[in-house]
């Protein structure tokens, strides 16, 4: 479904440059989560947004369903479903305006997305407030038209930067249900999170990232037996300790 | 595609329901017209009172007693207090008439305090018979107060002056006033008055103010919600994004307008100043009505672009209006020169965008549309609308997604530490921006101070300085970019090798041009577009009088080669470099050579309009010859042969004189002559062409 080769991105500093991704490869099959795991600024968003095709890689590729981004921008687009943290609405259209203008976005037709909008927020529990002005809304109940606005065109890819981040405990758990919900629809899910204890309960495989370098991969009976480590959060603090073998001439 | 056309449509449609549902639009679009006309209306009925516009004004003054009345009425009303014939046809014709009012139970001082009259007056009897005392109080400060006392002393002089006449006549028969004054007028009469400028000039100013809210929600404020980054993962291009914005920011915009226009017109109306405006019988003009929608319609196309290019590029809603105000104050540039008298919509200014429109609209307004100039204004505002719709697409979304800026004032100053072989656009234009003041100071500077020491300097001293002026702004400013940039200079100004047949090409043009230059600007001054004055002629003719003094080859390094070398390096160099980075071959040429013509017209504390079109033609050639050869030496060539040319042939025109040809009179170069600079010119363009074929089409 998702394949990701090679990626590398470089920004240029005022001190100098920095990787932020640094050849990272991985897959993601269907009905499979994948955790893009890290702590902050260790390359996570930007591999997402190079997927997105929202930034070009200095180097290697990304493909969605035998389509590359690099030749096939909008068809790639067309097959991921994104969701992040730092979403917003738009304050002055209701929530089914807004639903309706991200599926015309994406191609759907508009019958087509009425009925689909209708049967997700049965699902997602916000059919109440589908014509309210999304301005209105409590922070649950945005996060909610969010993670269905992801999923108007159907993509058999989901995306999600940092979905639990600001949210309570309603939040979260909406969020794994989300997910779980997800891999039952037979979707390639890769969440992006610093929260190792949630990903260890949601995710099936895992990347850890750091400093834009993909150091462990695979599921987490395959990663106790690399680092010898029983969680993640321990696998991560020896990661830290220990100094990245090939970084750049990054001063930071 | 008539699905695509609906997504489009349906696209639109929710950026503009966005906008109006915004309660901040609401409020652009109704409450500022419904209050702000009938202020101005206000002020304005004021303001005509007050200018002086007599024909139509009464003035009223105040007075303690009935009696005190009678006898001001009875002076004011004797003819002899009225301005002789001459006086009053040079001042409009018309005769000021006052209203005497008694103030009752307040002072006449008392009634002027409190704005009931114009002016106060005590009148009383004399030292003699026969004679009267007045004593006038005005308000300090009120134009209608001022005027009012000014009119009533003047009127009271000339009865003094009157009477004296009558008794001198009386006494010598042979009497004659010392002076017999007749005035006469030449030239059409024009009845555009200034409410005629200002009525068009807030439209278009309101227009601005409807869109800027939009332009500014729709692309910033989309960045500061977190909707940006979801509407650039989608797969639709982001042209169709910024069309969907644009149309809305246009309806808004225009909205605006058409909610202004009715407010204006009917407060005009109302108010009774329509006529001071169409100078017709009452009613309502509606075909200019029209005509002016149709304008703003033109108007708030181009606005709009402009507006969405420099809003794209912003991050949040502060920082779209720290970019938005400074436009703004530019926009009320060229609407204060709308104000000024005499300011006609023809040459240049009827390309200048803003201006154009408010003297086309006023035009418009009085009837008087001439429809050349009209043509040139619709056209312009046109293309700049692609134009700034062009860049807006271009940045729009562009770095949607953070890329965190880090950039402070200290990194505009700190060197990047790896060396670029040219400038980025940004920091191209950030030389640009320090270029513009750079060089008024200078060339300001420099004016001030030979005038100041004009005995110190000889004309040749002058030269120089001139010449280290302009060295110091085109040649130290990219200098200084480069460093700062960190960038290669021989890249960067491109010090490229360009092969014999590019020097020689170019040295033929350069010996050619002069003479198309010369017979160009000889048809466009034929033609009365050449913009310039008569005075202006007279001028340039004593300096290069004066030239005949200087030794050729001062005159020639100084006005030819210093520019050549300096400007070329700043033009077809930095500026060439960094904006082919982006642009295509044709767009870096004519930018440059838009920016080389906009220097050009800014010299000193002139601005030397008519110079903005030959420059910029000058301009396109070296650019051309810059991108074929690849090199900024060429085009120094060329530029310099071109000057060196003019000013010789300036300086020594008197010894072409048995050529049987003035220059002096601006007249035509023998046919034989320009068909013979022509045929150079011609061949040195075909020996640049086929020269650098290979060079650009190395397959070829």
């Amino acid at each position: 479904m998702l394949t990701v080769e090679s990626l590398s991105k470089i920004f240029p500093l005022d001190t100098g440059e920095v990787r932020a991704v640094d050849d990272v490869s991985f897959h993601v099959g269907p009905r499979e989560v994948f955790g893009l795991l890290g702590p902050n600024g260790a390359g996570k968003t930007t591999t997402l947004r190079i997927i997105l095709g929202l930034l070009e890689p200095d180097h290697g590729f990304t493909e969605v369903d035998g389509h590359r981004t690099a030749s096939d921008p909008f068809g790639v687009k067309s097959r991921l479903g994104f969701v992040s943290a730092n979403d917003g609405v738009y304050p002055w259209l209701s929530v089914r305006e807004m639903l309706l203008y991200f599926g015309d976005l994406y191609g759907v037709a508009p019958d087509d997305a009425k009925a689909r909008i209708a049967a997700l927020a049965e699902r997602m529990g916000i059919a109440a407030f589908l014509d309210r002005r999304a301005g209105t809304l409590s922070t649950g109940q945005r996060q909610r038209v969010i993670l269905v606005r992801g999923l108007v065109h159907d993509p058999p890819v989901m995306l999600l930067d940092e979905p639990t981040r600001g949210l309570d405990v309603v939040g979260v758990q909406t969020i794994f249900e989300y997910i779980d919900h997800l891999r039952e629809m037979g979707k390639a899910v890769v969440v992006c999170t610093h929260r190792l204890d949630e990903a260890e309960r949601l995710c099936d495989r895992f990347g850890l990232l750091h400093q834009g370098r993909l150091r462990h991969g695979g599921t987490l009976a395959e990663l106790r037996a690399a680092t010898g480590r029983q969680h993640l959060v321990e696998m991560f603090v020896d990661l830290l300790q220990d100094p990245p073998k090939t970084t750049s001439g990054e001063s930071a | 595609m008539t699905g695509e056309r609906g997504r489009l449509a349906r696209l639109c449609q929710k950026e503009l329901r966005e906008t109006i549902r915004d309660r901040r639009t609401i409020v652009t679009l109704v409450l500022m017209p419904l209050l702000v006309y009938p202020l101005l209306s206000m002020a304005l009925n004021r303001y005509i009172l007050s200018s002086g516009t007599s024909a139509t004004a009464g003035y009223s003054i105040g007075v303690a007693t009935e009696a005190e009345g009678v006898e001001l009425d009875r002076w004011l009303s004797d003819p002899r207090s009225q301005p002789p014939d001459a006086v009053r046809a040079a001042s409009g014709g018309g005769v000021a008439e006052f209203q005497i009012f008694v103030t009752g139970d307040v002072t006449p001082r008392e009634a002027v305090e409190r704005n009931d009259v114009d002016v106060g007056a005590a009148v009383e009897p004399g030292s003699r018979p026969g004679t009267l005392r007045v004593q006038l109080i005005a308000y300090q400060g009120d134009s209608a107060s001022e005027a009012a006392r000014q009119i009533l002393v003047q009127r009271f002089q000339w009865l003094r002056l009157a009477e004296a006449e009558n008794r001198a006549a009386a006494d010598d028969p042979s009497f004659a006033s010392t002076v017999d004054i007749e005035v006469e007028t030449v030239g059409e009469a024009r009845s555009r008055s200034l409410l005629g400028t200002i009525v068009p000039l807030v439209l278009v100013l309101m227009t601005i103010t409807g869109a800027v809210y939009p332009a500014i929600d729709l692309t910033a404020g989309e960045r500061e919600r977190g909707t940006m980054e979801p509407l650039m993962a989608s797969p639709v291009s982001r042209t169709s994004l910024l069309f969907a914005k644009y149309a809305a920011v246009v309806v808004v915009a225009l909205l605006t307008a058409v909610a202004n226009l009715l407010a204006m017109f009917v407060t005009l109306w109302a108010s009774g100043l329509l006529e001071q405006v169409t100078g017709e019988g009452a009613g309502v003009p509606w075909r200019a009505v029209a005509q002016i929608l149709a304008l703003l319609i033109l108007f708030s196309g181009f606005f709009s672009a402009l507006l969405l290019s420099l809003t794209s590029f912003a991050k949040s809603f502060k920082e779209a209006q720290a970019y938005l105000i400074p436009v703004m104050l530019l926009a009320l540039g060229p609407a204060m020169v709308s104000l000024m008298p005499g300011v006609q919509l023809a040459g240049p200014l009827a390309i200048a965008p803003l201006l154009n429109i408010v003297l086309l609209a006023r035009d418009v307004l009085s009837g008087t549309v001439e429809p050349t100039s009209a043509v040139a204004a619709v056209v312009s505002t046109l293309a700049y609308a692609a134009a700034a719709l062009g860049v807006a697409a271009r940045l729009f979304g562009s770095d949607a997604v953070t890329r965190t800026s880090d950039q402070s004032i200290g990194s505009l100053f700190r060197r990047p530490p790896i060396t670029t072989p040219v400038p980025t656009p940004q920091a191209a234009s950030l030389m640009l921006a320090l270029l513009v003041p750079v060089y008024f100071v200078v060339s300001n500077g420099l004016m001030r101070f030979l005038s100041a020491n004009r005995e110190s300097f000889s004309l040749g001293g002058q030269l120089l300085l001139n010449a280290a002026a302009l060295t110091v702004a085109f040649g130290f400013v990219p200098l200084l970019a480069a460093y700062l940039g960190r960038n290669r200079l021989a890249t960067t100004f491109r010090f490229g090798r360009p092969g014999a047949g590019g020097f020689v090409g170019a040295a033929l043009i350069g010996l050619g041009a002069w003479a198309v230059a010369h017979e160009a600007f000889v048809i466009a001054d034929a033609a009365g577009i050449g913009g310039l004055s008569e005075e202006r002629i007279r001028e340039t003719l004593k300096v290069v009088e004066n030239w005949k003094q200087v030794s050729p080859w001062l005159l020639v390094g100084t006005l030819a080669l210093v520019p050549a070398v300096i400007e070329e390096l700043c033009f077809r160099g930095y500026l060439f470099s960094s904006l082919l980075r982006v642009l295509s071959p044709a767009r870096t040429i004519l930018v440059t050579s838009v920016l080389f013509g906009l220097f050009h017209v800014l010299t000193g504390n002139a601005l030397l309009i008519e110079r903005f079109i030959p420059t910029t033609l000058l301009g396109l050639m070296l650019g051309w010859i810059a991108w074929r050869t690849g090199s900024v030496l060429p085009g120094m060539v060329m530029h310099l042969f071109h000057n060196g040319l003019l000013e010789l042939v300036a300086r020594y025109h008197e010894s072409f004189a048995f050529l049987g040809e003035d220059l002096e009179q601006q007249s035509h170069l023998p046919a034989t002559w320009l068909i013979g600079a022509t045929g150079i010119a011609a061949a040195g363009a075909l020996v640049v062409f086929l020269t650098t074929r290979r060079r650009l089409h190395p397959s070829t």
